[in-house]
């Protein structure tokens, strides 16, 4: 079993945007002889990046969803995830990393570490995936891999170590020199298939070995045995290769290569690495919960004749119907086994199973633990666990983050109406960070998610692969309603209208809570409230805040306390307390002086110095608070927060304002304070709705 | 609000002010001395943080660390405070204030230099109308400690109307003070120095000490004490 699983490498690409990684991908896929032709990712030659495949993917020259492949590099199975690198896209990066074992970290040799390299890294350390660095575009103006390393240590904190030193560079990149054999590599042949050795040129000896030195003195950390040997200068490639092993399982080191994937320089040494440095499924410890015995920890072995334990961790919807990406952890699924879910115990037999490549398969009757396979024919939702006969195991769940901005959706005629409803319902299942409800008061489909750019992807997907014609309405920022002090409570809901009537009272007050949504104490003494109706008050108050009094959205962050009341033996009910605590509410909330809390984006934008000015201005225009910046080699970097509400439309402002050259990202990052006058507009738009529906 | 925040100040700063040795004052120039790891980058975030709670802007320069890790440096001192002060209900708003009232200005990659400095601060006045009263310069490399890079840094504050702070690290290898002058690599540029301190690991606790007061060399113990973990001044110092 050992031999199998040691073969395998399952990894993941990450990176900024446009720092190279989908093209290194169609690297890796041509020198592994998967596909016998290179194609450019924004498809000048009319074919795309292979693992591009959805069509507009192609057409923006972006990888929205992570497509999965395998090649076979030398001795090892390599699955790979092609990862998205835009921000809206994060959801993506982090089911893919939580199935990898490993994982390269792409850079651009002349921008460095980007802000999207930093929440690539945050979330690769969350999944305590082990890395090696690729440092990229080594044939560009201004290309510096040294720095790119420093910048590694300093700004992601890692123990970053060349291994490679560059031949040239910018325009004169010709190949790289491998430190650990000290020998030239060039990439001779049409697309750099042939790896020419060669000797150190002269005039790099010197910094080669001043540089080698530093490398085994880093590496060195995680073996005594090339501890020792280097005092002696007896170091050999072995015990450098073992301690660099040891280094990057333990996630105490990145070594860090580089290339130039466009120019075909560098790629295959870095497959090297992968298969050297990087783990195998047995090579990392896999923990699942054990959800009948109070979700506790179970190590998982990796042993193909193990329980089954598998991780739908992507679905996609394609010809033959659900295609559902999965991670064999222990066990094996076997085309006509029966598996049951971990969450209802329902049990699912297994169709087709396929190995996936970018946008073809192949049938395979068989996958064992640490395989990534694709399953057709079951029904179910991202993040599923499928197991075998035996205890009752799941992957642990992973962390979706809330979505800040809705959109409503307006089919344009009855087929669009049936088409759009299928294809929601596939969105939803795939994307977690993706949500639809329909509006109870307009009637309207609304559909949420990440940021404009990620319900803008799904409404032309609606388009093109369901052919769902769909207006559009104004993007709506998910607003919510806080109190901010304290605000006490007496209500009494008396209703007499024969037989028998309604009598609940209420005493206690509302106040704001620091952590959390909702928070409900029962100080009640004394039975003046039967313990009986306690619920209904507890369900009366959780009602009120649904909608809030102000723009009616949610209310957050309150904590209720419930002191007194009073009852009548006959007329009180379960029904009597819970309208007796929504009235309550409503009459707190004022007293608890509530206010409007907005969503705030942490807005990265970076570009050439000379618009720094510029840069500044567009935040500002947009109720931006501005942290600070980052000055490096010709380019800022601006941090700044920005309401969501003042985001759109953004990129449009950026591109006329720095002439293009500026690009930015953002993210959630808090919700905070309305000013007043947003607070006021909202207030009066909102008492126009209610008034317009009134009427 | 203004009121909770003043009581809330606890730095160096303010206590300098009650003992009769006032911040160096606009165009002037204050020396923060420390051995590596003692908490000048602390320090500094404490004189920040009491500018920032009396209402004044602060440009906080860092040529070591990130934008993210500065912040955090000041969420933590703040949320320090706040919770000592059982405030900590009051973060948001002060959170918030302090940050519109700061400017984090980073340079990675060596890139820095006063005239960029210049620009930087100039681009600040005229597109944000962000004037900075402190000026505060963490982990100068030894590349940077000379009598022309501190002179010119000194007159971009003395133009900006700000007050300027600078954290230096001096060793225990290698040579000491000189008699009547300041420990290098301060002695380069002691001449351009107004306020120096030094910051001294002693008993589990950090004891701040005055070099320089204007004309005058000293080298006396001002019996203000830091916890070394928050890097707050005692209780008993206050």
């Amino acid at each position: 079993m050992n031999e199998n699983l040691q073969r395998i490498r399952n990894i993941g690409i990450s990176a900024h945007i446009d720092s190279g990684k989908t093209t290194l991908t169609e690297r890796i896929l041509f020198y592994a002889q998967k596909i016998h032709a290179i194609h450019d990712v924004k498809g000048k030659d009319g074919v795309g990046a292979t693992m591009d495949h959805m069509e507009l993917e192609r057409e923006r020259g972006i990888t929205i969803t992570s497509a999965s492949t395998y090649v076979e590099w030398k001795d090892k199975h390599l699955n790979v995830i092609d990862t998205p690198g835009h921000v809206d896209f994060t959801i993506e990066v982090e089911r893919a990393l939580r199935v990898l074992d490993g994982a390269i970290l792409v850079l651009c040799s002349v921008a460095g570490v980007q802000s999207q390299s930093i929440t690539v890294d945050r979330q690769m350390r969350r999944y305590n995936v082990p890395r090696i660095a690729f440092v990229n575009k080594c044939d560009r103006t201004g290309a510096n891999p040294k720095r790119v390393t420093a910048a590694l240590r300093d700004k992601l904190s890692h123990n970053a170590v060349l291994m490679q030193l560059p031949i040239g560079l910018e325009a004169d990149f010709e190949g790289v020199i491998d430190l650990i054999e000290m020998k030239a590599l060039y990439f001779r042949g049409d697309n750099g298939e042939t790896v020419e050795e060669g000797p150190v040129p002269d005039h790099l000896m010197d910094e080669a070995e001043a540089v080698r030195a530093e490398m085994i003195d880093a590496v060195s950390m995680f073996s005594d045995e090339l501890l020792e040997a280097a005092l002696e200068d007896a170091a050999t490639p072995e015990m450098i290769h073992e301690a660099v092993r040891n280094g990057v399982l333990s996630l105490e080191l990145t070594p860090v290569f580089i290339g130039s994937a466009y120019k075909n320089k560098g790629v295959q040494p870095l497959l090297d690495a992968v298969n050297a440095y990087l783990p195998s499924p047995i090579d990392v410890p896999i923990e699942a919960l054990d959800l009948d015995n109070d979700n506790a920890k179970v190590e998982l072995t990796s042993d193909p004749e193990g329980q089954t334990v598998a991780y739908a961790f992507k679905l996609e919807d394609g010809r033959y119907g659900q295609l559902t990406f999965v991670r064999v952890y222990e066990g094996s699924l076997s085309k006509g086994d029966t598996v049951y879910r971990a969450s209802s115990g329902k049990k699912v037999k297994i169709g087709r199973l396929v190995r996936i490549h970018a946008n073809s398969m192949e049938d395979i009757t068989k996958a064992e633990a640490g395989d990534i396979v694709g399953l057709f024919g079951i029904d179910c939702h991202s993040g599923e666990t499928f197991i075998g006969d035996g205890p009752r195991l799941a992957m642990t769940s992973m962390h979706v983050p809330d979505a800040v901005i809705s959109l409503s959706v307006n089919p344009v005629d009855s087929k669009a109406q049936a088409n759009m409803s299928k294809a929601l319902q596939r969105f939803t299942k795939e994307d977690p960070t993706f949500r639809v409800r329909l509006d109870p008061e307009s009637g309207e489909t609304v559909i949420s998610g990440m940021g404009e750019l990620h319900l803008d992807v799904y409404v032309e997907r609606m388009k093109r692969e369901y052919s769902a014609e769909v207006e559009t309405g104004q993007p709506q920022v998910a607003y919510r309603e806080a109190i901010s002090r304290r605000g006490e409570f007496d209500y009494t809901h008396k209703k007499q209208t024969g037989g028998s009537g309604q009598y609940g009272r209420v005493i206690g007050y509302l106040e704001p809570l620091d952590e959390g949504d909702y928070d409900f104490v029962n100080e009640v003494k004394g039975g003046n409230i039967p313990t009986e109706f306690v619920p209904a008050c507890d369900k009366g108050f959780r009602m009120a805040m649904e909608k809030g009094r102000m723009i009616g959205f949610p209310v957050v962050g309150v904590r209720a306390v419930l002191q007194d009341g009073n009852s009548h033996a006959v007329d009180s009910s379960d029904m009597a307390f819970l309208v007796a605590a929504r009235s309550a509410f409503r009459q707190a909330y004022e007293r608890a002086k509530p206010r409007i809390l907005e969503p705030v984006m942490k807005v990265e934008v970076e570009g050439p110095s000379e618009f720094q000015g510029a840069i500044y201005r567009t935040l500002m225009q947009r109720r931006g608070n501005v942290l600070g910046s980052t000055e490096e080699s010709g380019f800022a970097r601006v941090e700044a927060e920005v309401p969501l509400a003042e985001m759109f439309g953004y990129s449009t402002d950026l591109r006329s304002e720095t002439q293009g050259k500026a690009e930015f990202t953002m993210e959630f990052s808090k919700y905070g304070p309305a000013p007043a006058e947003v607070t006021e507009e909202l207030r009066k738009k909102y008492s126009g709705q209610v008034a317009e529906e009134d009427d | 609000m203004s009121e909770v925040m003043l009581n809330l100040r606890r730095s160096p700063r303010k206590l300098l002010e009650r003992d009769g040795h006032p911040g160096p004052g606009a165009g002037h120039l204050a020396v923060i001395m420390a051995r590596a790891g003692v908490g000048k980058s602390a320090f500094l975030v404490d004189v920040g943080l009491d500018a920032l709670l009396a209402g004044q802007k602060v440009l906080h320069i860092s040529l070591d660390n990130t934008i993210d890790r500065v912040r955090a440096y000041y969420d933590d001192i703040l949320g320090q405070m706040l919770r000592e002060e059982k405030k900590l209900d009051l973060w948001s708003p002060i959170q918030l204030d302090v940050e519109r009232r700061r400017h984090i200005h980073t340079y990675a990659g060596h890139t820095f230099t006063p005239d960029r400095l210049r620009e930087g601060v100039q681009l600040l006045k005229d597109v944000m109308q962000f004037e900075p009263a402190v000026i505060l310069v963490d982990e100068f490399g030894e590349e940077h400690l000379d009598a022309e890079t501190v002179g010119a840094i000194k007159a971009i504050a003395k133009e900006a109307g700000a007050e300027l702070w600078l954290a230096c690290q001096v060793y225990r290898e290698g040579p000491q003070a000189e008699d009547g002058h300041l420990p290098p690599p301060v002695d380069q540029f002691e001449e351009d120095v107004d306020l120096a301190f030094r910051l001294v690991s002693q008993d589990s606790k950090v004891r701040l000490h005055i070099l320089k007061d204007r004309e005058k060399m000293l080298d006396e113990d001002l019996h203000i004490l830091f916890d070394p973990q928050s890097m707050l001044v005692t209780a008993g110092s206050l």
